[in-house]
């Protein structure tokens, strides 16, 4: 699922946090970044960060897969998308405790109780974000300041 | 979006597949295949490819921005799933034109025209993969073999 947020009147250095960023998926040892995209769209400011799950997972579903980053807009006014993907993440019936599937492929979708899964890991990821946007704006952090779009 | 699909009784070569849909996304230019993930898991053949944009786009919103195909299971029971992932997918408002952003970040969310569009190429994905699917299993392919889980 992805998560937008948007972010008013903070004058935040943008560089410095997307650089922190990198660095805090970095430290997760089951991660590799695979792709950066940094430039300019329609005179807005857009930095991109994928990483990719680095091995091959015990377990399958909701496991995660890839995490994305991106930044876009001005110290003033700018959006933050956080995607966290996973391997067949809507396999188990929420609930039932049972698959949708049988057979050999049923084991394959087993759920992982350990692992790095990707509803946990983005639960993370943003709580961290929160404390870098604190850390890298020159202005104070209120609600106001801040619209989640999608989460 | 992600898309699952289950196959049953097709008696594909789900290696010849897969070979043919990393092919494909070679094919595309604007990606490049980043990760490739191959092995077993739980005693069940697991192969994973995953492709980036290469560049940077013209445009935002719904551009896609990487695409992961995932084939697991066994000849005659496997799954295949498809994930199509797109930057900032819903900040245009569908049917308006019209975006929920204001200033200097509209241009961002300005609803592509042109240009490698993440629906569009999903659904050209998803027809190559039923022919391929075809290609390379010797039983014939019809509907009660084929569940469309997501």
């Amino acid at each position: 699922m992805p998560f937008v947020r948007r972010y008013k009147d903070l004058g935040t250095d943008l560089d410095a946090l997307y650089m922190d960023i990198i660095s805090e998926l970095q430290q997760e040892k089951d991660l590799e970044i695979g792709k950066e995209t940094e430039g300019i769209i329609n005179g807005v400011g857009f930095k991109s960060v994928t990483a990719m799950r680095a091995s091959l997972p015990r377990a399958v579903t909701g496991t995660l897969r890839e995490v994305s980053v991106t930044i876009a807009g001005e110290p003033d006014d700018w959006l933050l998308e956080l995607h966290t993907g996973s391997w067949f993440g809507n396999m188990i019936l929420p609930g039932a405790g049972g698959f949708l599937i049988a057979g050999p492929v049923g084991t394959a979708a087993a759920a992982g109780t350990t692992g790095l899964m990707a509803a946990q890991y983005s639960r993370k990821l943003k709580n961290k974000i929160k404390e870098l946007v604190k850390k890298h704006s020159g202005k104070p952090y209120t609600a106001d300041k801040v619209e989640t779009f999608i989460d | 979006m992600p898309f699952v699909r289950k196959y049953k009784d097709m008696n594909t070569n789900l290696e010849a597949l897969y070979k043919d849909i990393t092919k494909e996304l070679q094919n595309e230019k604007e990606l490049n295949i980043g990760k490739e993930l191959k092995g077993e898991i739980n005693g069940v053949p697991f192969m994973s490819a995953t492709a980036y944009r290469s560049s940077i786009p013209k445009l935002v919103t719904g551009t896609l921005r990487e695409v992961t195909v995932t084939i697991t299971g066994t000849s005659n029971d496997y799954l295949i799933e498809m994930h199509t992932g797109e930057w900032f997918s819903n900040l245009a408002m569908p049917y308006f034109g019209a975006s929920i952003l204001v200033g200097p970040l509209a241009g961002l969310a300005a609803a592509g025209t042109t240009g490698l569009m993440a629906a569009q190429y999903g659904r050209k994905l998803k027809n190559t993969i039923k022919d391929l699917v075809k290609k390379h299993s010797k039983a014939d392919y019809s509907d009660e073999k084929v569940e469309t889980l997501i």
